[in-house]
């Protein structure tokens, strides 16, 4: 069906036309287009963004098992001997929770690298008391054929203090 | 007539230019609000420890470096910039196409951290090709093949969108997702309080997967549409990104620019610039004009030229 314009009640000018060079990279490019991105669905990662496959939402959860949800604790200057919650944001440590949740085998190697969400955090909130802790959470919420049952466990999977 | 000189003529259908223009208009006032509001991850991204900078296959073939605090800095107000001087309509693909690169460039490093936002390919395509149409004034009706396939373009990808989101379920979630709690996770992890009511009535967010994949998998058949039911589809669309983002407040901001490719954009503008001049005409005649202002009938030369 067109897409051209409807009921003006004008008289239609001619088209402006293009030649066959201006039709023929455009066709091309389309074509290429088409390839990277069904290439980037068929075999591709994330890395290949743009052309990466559209998996919002596209993993399967188990109608009965757990839902993860990351988190992280820290401690303060002003309350070093108690881990409160914070938030995993941008806003808060530079990065965000889906970037943190991806990098847990390399967090878990090196809890080190835990102190560089300090440091960010010390540069975006400097008015804040300073974190002299930090702790990466893992809340397991219990799900039962799709309904949550309320039950929560909590994993603490690597911890850094300021040395 | 061939295949090939009928999938052509679709290809390359004329559009008014007016349309063009009016989707310009719309796509770059969207990059201002986008990389000011919407999403300023890559902004904190400049704030953020180079360790956790993993580069993606375009920043490994053009040797992007991490993100700095100068450079996300440079990024963001170079989209800014850009999009506001193209919005005159002004050298379209000089600054259309810086508007691209700096938009591109600023989403690379936003998904350079291990998290890659799966709503904004099809934007790319948007910013690469609505240069390509040149000249483009808000109120040139003339139909221009260079604007039908810009046209085309974008409405392709925003429906490749719907297509291939359909085809990521099935790659990585298996046949079985509809019958998952995928729907359920979301609302666990990130629902809003008119979305958690949802998870003591499973039965809502099981049957919305399959309408979900159901919708995905068929979006294509909206080019096969007459004029007003493809406009229905759009606005059910538009019903459905609603009603996700009241329910998990994610919303694929880009991606709802791109499918208003679908509309008569030109007579939107036209309804709605009678309704401002009408508005304007009758604040003027109920004597509501703001002091000094002139009423045309009233201003020496009114109407000549």
């Amino acid at each position: 069906m067109g897409q051209g314009e409807q009921g003006s009640g004008v008289a239609p000018s001619p088209p402006l036309r293009m030649g066959t060079v201006a039709k023929a990279w455009r066709a091309v490019l389309v074509v290429a287009l088409t390839l990277l991105f069904c290439a980037g669905s068929v075999v591709g990662d994330d890395h290949w963004w743009p052309f990466s496959p559209w998996r919002m939402f596209s993993t399967s959860q188990a109608a009965t098992g757990s839902v993860w949800s990351t988190g992280i604790e820290v401690r303060t200057a002003d309350a070093p001997d108690e881990w409160v919650h914070a938030s995993l944001t941008p806003e808060n440590v530079g990065v965000n929770r889906a970037e943190v949740e991806g990098r847990i085998p390399q967090i878990e190697a090196d809890p080190a690298r835990l102190g560089t969400l300090a440091r960010s955090h010390a540069r975006l909130r400097p008015d804040a008391p300073a974190w002299v802790g930090l702790r990466v959470v893992r809340h397991k919420i219990v799900v039962v054929d799709r309904v949550p049952t309320g039950e929560v466990e909590t994993d603490v999977l690597a911890e850094w203090s300021q040395p | 007539m061939s295949i090939g000189s009928r999938l052509a003529g679709w290809l390359f259908e004329p559009v008014p230019l007016a349309r063009v223009a009016v989707l310009r208009v719309l796509v770059f006032a969207f990059v201002i609000v986008d990389v000011l509001l919407l999403h300023t991850s890559g902004w904190y991204h400049g704030h953020a420890d180079p360790v956790w900078y993993e580069p993606l296959v375009m920043g490994e073939v053009l040797h992007l470096p991490p993100a700095s605090v100068l450079l996300v800095e440079v990024l963001k107000w170079g989209c800014v910039v850009a999009a506001a001087l193209a919005l005159s309509g002004r050298a379209p693909r000089l600054l259309g196409w810086t508007v691209a690169v700096c938009w591109v460039w600023y989403q690379y490093v936003a998904f350079s951290y291990g998290k890659v936002d799966h709503d904004r390919a099809d934007f790319v395509v948007a910013l690469a090709l609505l240069p390509t149409v040149g000249l483009a004034h808000l109120s040139d009706r003339r139909r221009s093949e260079a604007a039908g396939f810009a046209l085309r373009a974008v409405q392709l990808a925003a429906i490749a969108t719907y297509f291939l989101s359909a085809w990521a379920k099935i790659r990585f979630g298996g046949f079985e997702w509809v019958n998952s709690a995928t729907m359920v996770r979301a609302v666990v992890r990130r629902g809003t309080p008119w979305a958690e009511w949802l998870l003591d009535v499973p039965w809502t967010l099981h049957s919305f997967q399959w309408v979900l994949m159901a919708a995905e998998l068929t979006a294509p058949v909206i080019f096969l549409l007459s004029e007003r039911w493809r406009r229905r589809a759009v606005g059910a669309w538009f019903v459905f990104h609603a009603m996700t983002y009241a329910a998990i407040t994610i919303a694929f901001w880009p991606h709802l620019v791109m499918m208003l490719a679908f509309l008569p954009l030109e007579e939107y503008a036209d309804r709605l610039r009678a309704r401002t001049r009408s508005f304007v005409q009758r604040r003027v005649r109920s004597g509501a004009a703001p002091p000094g202002a002139s009423t045309p009938a009233s201003r020496p030369g009114a109407g000549v030229g």
